[in-house]
């Protein structure tokens, strides 16, 4: 296992955690070779300003606070930051906002905003039968209502993962449909393989992960970039693929 | 030792032992003994019974220990809390084992009397086939479970987690012309599961194809190894217990395993080239695909429709169509040689063919060997359909149509080889 997960559930596990926070989760993503957007972390009451001057703006902001899975359900995230003074205002904004609802957060994750592009859903899950799964889907309606995704058991070969993409309904979007620009395929094949293949997080992790989902990876015609990550610890005992 | 080695002692056993006949009444055992006998089994049948010195005219001995020699395969069908003293007091002279009995992990506090039955098969050496299940079927080795089963061995080996249904692949398959290499059923699997059979059958000389009906599987992970490992070097065809909601709740007791989320199955299939079936009939159409054709080294896309009848020829463009198959125009040098053929009024030569049977008739109905050759000569196609409407053709009662339909397609397959597969539906 790579040192960063290991380390990453050994942390998780010591503090009784259920799920990776955010940061933490992205410094897996990022330790696996997945493009996570350039991020400062500031614990809550340090200098907001000061310490966001090296991103370039745009900025995303998110809350970390432990139990706080879904951070846009609780009103969590601002976006569109300018510069560094509207960054410390949201973050005091945000601090306000979130004591109303009894959350009290301890650090603020500003992020530099993914380039455009078609929204992707890269899932895994640990089924009872066989082990660690990848699921790809595409972004919003697709996913949410549609329920336009690919599964394959783990590990995938580069063949699944285009065989994959190939069979959502929506795979034209992918192409540059209705006058989009076409996203990076191999990149999220790319992806798909640190996320599901032979190294990768899910055969890595499969005794200790319940659940990834990767959501969204932002995939521009350059690169996919993974805007938010969670990482959800199972439970009881797993399936071990390496017997 | 080779997997085809380790299992011959199940698929061609030399000596059956049987526990659970009776001298008073016809049980299971008792049925399993005449089956045996009528299949013309021609090894020994050992029947063993605590008190009796004969049953169904054979010599019976009081355990399993007490027989000389080894016994290859123990047909077990007593009740569930005695199965596993049967495998442990076995003297660890017997190969394979298969439980027939209920009353295990399928109902509920049955787990403990399953793993109990699993430890003692392993702490004597026996592999255990089971529990709740209902027998192998082996036509060359004359063994089967249940009765008018045909004794002509084929090419299609079987792996069936239910007992009952196992029975309708039988026989439901050999009444269509389906032959078997063999079939087992599985029932729990505690121990032995598919996919050591699978592993069996693909290294088996005689098994082309592979069949399965699960439900569930224990052992998912070795399954896909095996599965993708073997790479569709054999098609493999299965048909899911299971897959709706409705049908888990159904499964799950049934084989006392939780049967997992189609999701799981489905990617399965994609990722191993296994064929996903969804109904017995449905598979069984694909088994006796596989058993009447040849595999082609490459994907077969390009299909030629050939028959009488234009609403048959519609209605199989569409359905070919949807499965994914392009059923083309012609190229220009194929519809020229098609055109000088010379066929009789009536007749359209786009694809599909449509040859009407008052056509067909003429010079006894020999002009279907100069389309179907002349397609074969084109390259145009990577299989043919040649579809037959029989209540039309059986009306031409002077000439022997359908004779010559079926003789032309075999000399057309003769002359050009596995190239194109011919394949001649009689409906």
């Amino acid at each position: 296992m790579s040192e960063t997960l290991s380390e990453a559930l050994h942390k998780a596990r010591a503090t009784g955690v259920e799920a990776l926070d955010e940061p933490l989760g992205k410094s897996v993503l990022k330790s696996a070779g997945i493009n996570v957007p350039r991020s400062v972390v500031v614990k809550a009451g340090d200098d907001v300003a000061a310490a966001v001057s090296d991103l370039r703006a745009p900025l995303a902001l998110k809350v970390v606070a432990t139990g706080v899975v879904h951070k846009s359900d609780v009103g969590g995230v601002k976006l569109n930051i300018q510069d560094a003074a509207a960054a410390a205002d949201a973050a005091s904004d945000l601090h306000e906002a979130m004591r109303k609802r009894g959350i009290e957060p301890e650090a603020w994750l500003f992020e530099e905003m993914a380039p455009r592009g078609v929204e992707v859903v890269v899932g895994g899950t640990m089924d009872p039968e066989f082990g660690p799964m990848i699921m790809v889907g595409l972004g919003g309606i697709f996913v949410e209502v549609l329920k336009d995704v690919a599964f394959r058991i783990c590990p995938i070969r580069e063949r699944d993962a285009r065989e994959m993409l190939s069979e959502l309904n929506g795979a034209a979007v992918l192409k540059g449909a209705r006058g989009g620009e076409p996203a990076n395929i191999d990149a999220i094949v790319d992806v798909l393989l640190r996320v599901g293949g032979d190294e990768g997080l899910l055969m890595q992790g499969a005794g200790e992960l319940a659940e990834i989902d990767v959501n969204p990876l932002i995939v521009s015609k350059h690169a996919a970039v993974a805007v938010d990550a969670r990482f959800i610890l199972r439970k009881e005992k797993a399936i071990n693929v390496h017997a | 030792m080779s997997t085809r080695e380790e299992f011959r002692p199940l698929f061609h056993p030399t000596r059956i032992a049987v526990i659970g006949a009776s001298t008073t009444s016809v049980s299971g055992g008792n049925r399993f003994i005449r089956n045996l006998k009528n299949f013309g089994y021609a090894g020994a049948i050992v029947p063993i019974h605590p008190k009796a010195e004969e049953i169904e005219g054979l010599r019976a001995y009081p355990s399993l220990a007490d027989v000389p020699g080894e016994i290859d395969y123990a047909y077990v069908a007593v009740a569930a809390a005695n199965a596993p003293g049967v495998v442990r007091n076995s003297g660890g002279k017997v190969r394979f084992a298969q439980v027939m009995s209920s009353g295990f992990s399928e109902v509920v506090g049955g787990g403990d009397l399953e793993a109990d039955l699993v430890a003692a098969a392993r702490e004597v050496g026996t592999r255990v086939i089971g529990p709740n299940c209902l027998g192998t079927y082996s036509p060359e080795a004359r063994l089967t479970f249940t009765d008018k089963t045909t004794s002509e061995p084929g090419s299609i080996g079987v792996v069936c987690q239910s007992g009952g249904l196992g029975i309708d692949i039988i026989k439901r398959g050999q009444n269509r012309g389906l032959r078997y290499s063999g079939l087992v059923t599985i029932g729990n699997a505690s121990d032995l599961g598919a996919s050591e059979l699978i592993e069996y059958f693909l290294e088996d000389d005689k098994t082309r194809t592979i069949g399965l009906y699960l439900e569930s599987t224990r052992e998912g992970r070795r399954l896909f190894d095996v599965l993708r490992r073997a790479n569709a070097r054999k098609p493999v065809v299965l048909l899911k217990g299971g897959r709706t909601s409705q049908g888990q709740r159904a499964a799950a007791s049934h084989t006392g395993a939780l049967a997992g989320s189609h999701s799981a199955w489905e990617a399965l299939c994609r990722q191993t080239g296994t064929v996903l079936t969804d109904t017995l009939d449905e598979f069984l159409d694909v088994l006796m695909a596989m058993q009447c054709m040849d595999l082609r080294p490459s994907a077969t896309s390009r299909v030629v429709l050939f028959g009488n009848g234009g609403g048959t020829s519609v209605l199989g463009t569409d359905a070919f169509d949807r499965a994914g198959f392009s059923v083309g125009a012609f190229a220009d040098g194929t519809l020229a040689k098609l055109e000088a053929l010379g066929l009789p009024a009536g007749s359209s030569i786009a694809n599909p063919i449509d040859v009407p049977a008052g056509a067909l008739q003429q010079n006894e109905g020999r002009v279907a060997e100069n389309i179907i050759s002349t397609i074969a000569a084109s390259g145009a196609a990577d299989a043919v359909i040649i579809h037959v409407n029989m209540t039309v053709i059986l009306g031409f009662r002077h000439v022997d149509m359908l004779g010559n339909i079926i003789q032309a397609a075999l000399r057309v397959r003769a002359e050009h080889g596995p190239g194109m597969h011919i394949v001649l539906v009689l409906k």
